[in-house]
Order: structure tokens, then C-alpha cells, then sequence
């Protein structure tokens, strides 16, 4: 008996570090993401979906990147709503960071707080450098580009 | 205590069930309105739709595991209970660029289409159901041969008058080769099958082209000739995602595959936004199509001409604005009609523009709005007429004259 209860204590509290659920993201919450005063520290916002393939080629060098950089953050947002096979696409990549997923407004209405100049193609690619500057890229990108745009590397 | 919870919620089952079963017949009409559905977690709303040869219009849709059938003899106004095409359930894509397609086979025969995902991402299967009273379907069937667990999605279906049924779709088995022998290779390819006896049974699949684009849609349509067209977004060297045209000979083999756009997108991604194309009875071929040019994202149209051996864009323009979208178009009685969805920072609209001279000139005519989710919209042709259909979260299926 007490051993399952520590088992539970235990699983509530190793929760938190495990692969988290993903927030669904509506339009105000993704305007304030894709904010450059939101971001006090390198930060990446990626976005992906389950249908992209170039997309793991990002997710791959930005899980190497954020090995090596500490300083760096990376959040993940699925450009559709969560289901169950887009966890176990991301776990593979062991990212630490914060995991977004369309939330239930209007898809095209989150698509244009995130960036009014995309136009859904993926990867797209925000590079925050925590002093307000923002570079966005739409396509593979690679460790060289990403560390300049992040201020990892000048 | 438990006992008595117990009974009290198989009673309340009981009652739901027979409180069901009163209302269903009422409830006939919400059915038909997939935008009244319960909510599920994902509203996969891809859906297409045809007139049938009595003036109804069919719309073929996803609801659960299931392709269903809705009928509409009053243009929208009222539609009928849905019919299952797929008896046994299975799972359906009709997300994005994805969607259920619908057909009528030259005997009269009535298709219907799409791509059956397994469970591994990205993977799937093209599957075909024929009902031959239009009503009633058989069983599908998977129209390639490959049955290994990979990329068969994203299908295009066309008929002949000859009553050939043909399917063309994104298969990844030529790179699922090169990546088993560490080779490199370009984006996905293109394979097709070819029925000639309205869609009972199809010959073995064969290879359109390598390099296709991984994720957008396909069109088809049927040359000046009759020979049968397809047109997808193709991956250039080094990484130009333009657009290939592919002519079958009468037979159903592939005669070319040409270049049909210049815009030179170099990305590295996936655009998720597939062409559409429509020749006109005067045998001029309309497409549309998503790429960025000098940097800027636009839906562009333009008519593909034979120069020489080549094809080039006549006419070409920009079509909308800059949030222009997954347009689709459509030709009739001498009009050519284009629609597009286009968010304007508070809602999605529903645009069109018509021409009158060919593809020269256009007016545009707003059709409508939404504020939720929305399918890409469909131009759809009833003998003179054109009328857009749009499936909307909110308001269910929605056609819209193009007068």
C-alpha cells in the first residue's frame, strides 16, 4: 500500500519533467509568443506538423543546438490541433522546451496572430534573440544562421 | 449502493437510447449538417462535392470512420440523411490539403475516393468505392498494388468518357528505396492506376515522375483531346517547388511531364497548398496556383501554353492579396470562375472573380465569410452554371451561385 502511494507521489512529481501535454495556443496567447518583448533569452519558436517532413530536420539541429547552448530556448508549436500521434512525433527529439498546438479558434485567425506574412508553409521559423530583435525563416534552416539570428554566435 | 448506481445508469443509458432512437428521424436533418455534429476533437471538414446528372448536388465528407454521402436537391437548402459509402469503418483523411473525392464514372457508376492513413504518420493508402445505382457502394478497394506501409496519399481522381477510371497520388516508394541504399533523393513521386471498366478493377500502378512536392494536393482534368491531365507541385533542381504537368496517352499511359510554372520558390519545406487546373471548352488550359515570387506569397493564375516542346504561363496574375488561398477554379458556358479563401485579420472570406473573355479580364465577386474553421473552397460547374462550395465549422456545407 505504501509503496503504490509512493509510486503515485512519485509519478505526480516526475510529471512535470516528463514530455508535457501540448497547450493549445489561441490567437491572443500566439501574438504574445511571437512577441520579441516576450523573450528575455534566445529563444526559438519552431513551428511543424505531423505532415512536414523537413520539419524533423529543424527539430533534429535545434535539439543538437540547445544541447551546447543552455541560454537557449526552444518552444515547439504543431501548426494543427493536438492528437495523439503529434507527442511521440516530438518526444524523439527530446526538446526541454514548452509544446504548443492550435488551440479551437479559427485556424486561419491563429495563423495570422502567429505571422501575417506566412502563409502556412512549413518549417517556419522564429529566432529571437532576447533583446528584441526576431528573424523568421521559412525552410530547413541550418546551426550557422540559427546561432547568428539567436546572438549565440556574432 | 454501487448495485443501485449501476441500475440507475443503465436506466439513464436505456432512456438516452430510446430518447434517441425517438428523435433520429428529426434528428436527420442535423445530421446532414456536419457543422452541427458533435465536437471532436479534430474537424477534419475536407468534403468535395459534384451535381449529379438529375441537377442534386453530392458532397462527399468524412464523419468518423466513415466517407458519407449528402445529397441536396434545393441547392443547400435542405439536405437529405447522410448514406455511408464505406460500410465497414475505417480511417479517413480530410484535413487540409487532404479530402474524400467524388466522381462519376462514364456507365453512370458513382466513385468515390480517398486516402486510407495507417497508423504510422504520413503513411497511407488510395482506396476507391463504386456504387453502380449511384446509391448502393461496393466494398472499396485499394487501387495500387504496393501494400508496404508508406506514403500513398494526397489522390487525384478523373474520369473518361470512355469510362476509364484514373487515380494519381503521392508515393514515396522510389525514396523509401533510396533511403534503404543511403541515396540521396528529391522530394516524393508521382504514380497513377488506370481502370477501364469504371473503376471495378484497376491495372498495376505505374510512376508518373519523381521529385514531386511531399504534401500538396493533386488536379486533373481532361485535355483539349480528351487525353487525361494531371497537374501537382513538383520539387526542381536544386529545390524550385514549381509545378509539373503530366499527359496521358489515350490508353492511360504517360505520354510527358513538363514544367507548367516558372516562379522558381526555393524552400526547403513544404508549402501544403496543391495547384488546381480546368480546361475550357475551347481547350484552353486555366490553373491556379500558391508560390512565392520575389519573395512574396500569392495565389497566381495564368493559362498553360504549348511553345514548342515546352509549356509556358500565359497571361499570368496575382490572384487576391497577400493571405490569398487554396484557390480553385472552374469553367462553363464561356465564364471562367476562380475562389479563394482569404483571411482579412478578423475573418476568413470567401472570394471569387470571374472572367468572361477567356482568363483576360476579371471582376471580383465577395461570396461570403466565417469566423471559424473552414475547408478550401471548390468551384463547381452545373451544366452553364458555376457555384462555389464551401464546408465551414460554423455553418455546414455552403454553395454560393457565381452568377
Amino acid at each position: 500500500m505504501k509503496k503504490s502511494v509512493f509510486a503515485f507521489l512519485a509519478c505526480l512529481i516526475a510529471m512535470p519533467l516528463q514530455a508535457a501535454d501540448f497547450t493549445p495556443l489561441d490567437k491572443a496567447a500566439a501574438r504574445q509568443l511571437l512577441d520579441p518583448a516576450s523573450h528575455r533569452q534566445p529563444t526559438v519558436v519552431a513551428l511543424w506538423s505531423s505532415d512536414c517532413s523537413h520539419c524533423k530536420k529543424n527539430l533534429q539541429l535545434l535539439s543538437t543546438l540547445v544541447k551546447s547552448n543552455p541560454r537557449l530556448r526552444v518552444i515547439t508549436l504543431a501548426a494543427e490541433p493536438e492528437t495523439a500521434n503529434l507527442g511521440p512525433l516530438l518526444d524523439r527529439f527530446q526538446l526541454p522546451g514548452p509544446r504548443y498546438a492550435y488551440g479551437s479558434d479559427n485556424p486561419d485567425a491563429i495563423a495570422y496572430a502567429i505571422d501575417p506574412s506566412w502563409a502556412g508553409e512549413l518549417p517556419r521559423t522564429f529566432l529571437f534573440n532576447g533583446a528584441g530583435r526576431k528573424e523568421k525563416v521559412s525552410g530547413v534552416i541550418s546551426a550557422p544562421m540559427a546561432e547568428k539570428a539567436l546572438g549565440l554566435r556574432f | 449502493m454501487a448495485r443501485s448506481a449501476l441500475t440507475t445508469k443503465l436506466l439513464a443509458l436505456f432512456a438516452s437510447v430510446l430518447l434517441f432512437g425517438l428523435l433520429a428521424p428529426a434528428a436527420s436533418a442535423a445530421d446532414a449538417m456536419p457543422a452541427m455534429a458533435k465536437k471532436t476533437a479534430r474537424p477534419e471538414l475536407g468534403a468535395s462535392a459534384i451535381f449529379a446528372p438529375d441537377g442534386s448536388l453530392l458532397v462527399a465528407a468524412k464523419q468518423g470512420d466513415h466517407v458519407m454521402i449528402y445529397r441536396t436537391a434545393d441547392e443547400g437548402k435542405t439536405w437529405s440523411a447522410p448514406a455511408a459509402v464505406n460500410a465497414q469503418p475505417e480511417a479517413i483523411s480530410a484535413d487540409g490539403e487532404n479530402r474524400p473525392k467524388i466522381a462519376f464514372a462514364a456507365d453512370g457508376g458513382l466513385l468515390v475516393s480517398w486516402t486510407h492513413p495507417f497508423p504510422k504518420p504520413n503513411t497511407g493508402a488510395i482506396r476507391l468505392a463504386r456504387a453502380d445505382d449511384g446509391e448502393h457502394f461496393a466494398a472499396p478497394l485499394t487501387v495500387h498494388r504496393d501494400t508496404a506501409e508508406i506514403t500513398h496519399r494526397f489522390e487525384s481522381l478523373l474520369t473518361t468518357p470512355d469510362n476509364k477510371v484514373i487515380l494519381a497520388w503521392i508515393d514515396k516508394r522510389d525514396l523509401e528505396a533510396a533511403k534503404a541504399s543511403k541515396m540521396p533523393y528529391r522530394g516524393a513521386g508521382i504514380y497513377a492506376a488506370v481502370s477501364h471498366d469504371g473503376g471495378r478493377i484497376f491495372q498495376p500502378e505505374f510512376k508518373l515522375a519523381d521529385h514531386s512536392c511531399e504534401c500538396c494536393r493533386l488536379s486533373s482534368a481532361l485535355d483539349r483531346d480528351g487525353a487525361p491531365l494531371f497537374m501537382w507541385r513538383h520539387v526542381y533542381a536544386p529545390n524550385e517547388r514549381d509545378h509539373a504537368l503530366a499527359r496521358l496517352k489515350p490508353a492511360g499511359s504517360l505520354e510527358s511531364v513538363k514544367r507548367a510554372t516558372f516562379d522558381r520558390w526555393q524552400v526547403d519545406g513544404c508549402p501544403h497548398h496543391g495547384p488546381s487546373l480546368v480546361v475550357d471548352a475551347q481547350g484552353v488550359r486555366h490553373a491556379v496556383w500558391f508560390n512565392q515570387k520575389a519573395g512574396a506569397g500569392h495565389v497566381h493564375y495564368g493559362r498553360l501554353v504549348a511553345q514548342g516542346d515546352e509549356l509556358q504561363v500565359e497571361g499570368q496574375l496575382t490572384v487576391g492579396g497577400p493571405r490569398a488561398a487554396h484557390a480553385d477554379l472552374g469553367s462553363a458556358g464561356g465564364k471562367l470562375a476562380i475562389a479563394w479563401k482569404e483571411f482579412d485579420g478578423e475573418r476568413t472570406q470567401l472570394q471569387a472573380m470571374r472572367s468572361d473573355d477567356g482568363g483576360k479580364t476579371f471582376r471580383t465577386l465577395p461570396l461570403g465569410a466565417t469566423d471559424g474553421a473552414s475547408d478550401q473552397p471548390r468551384v463547381m460547374r452545373r451544366g452553364e452554371a458555376l457555384f462555389a462550395f464551401w464546408r465551414t465549422e460554423k455553418e455546414g456545407f455552403r454553395l454560393f451561385p457565381l452568377p
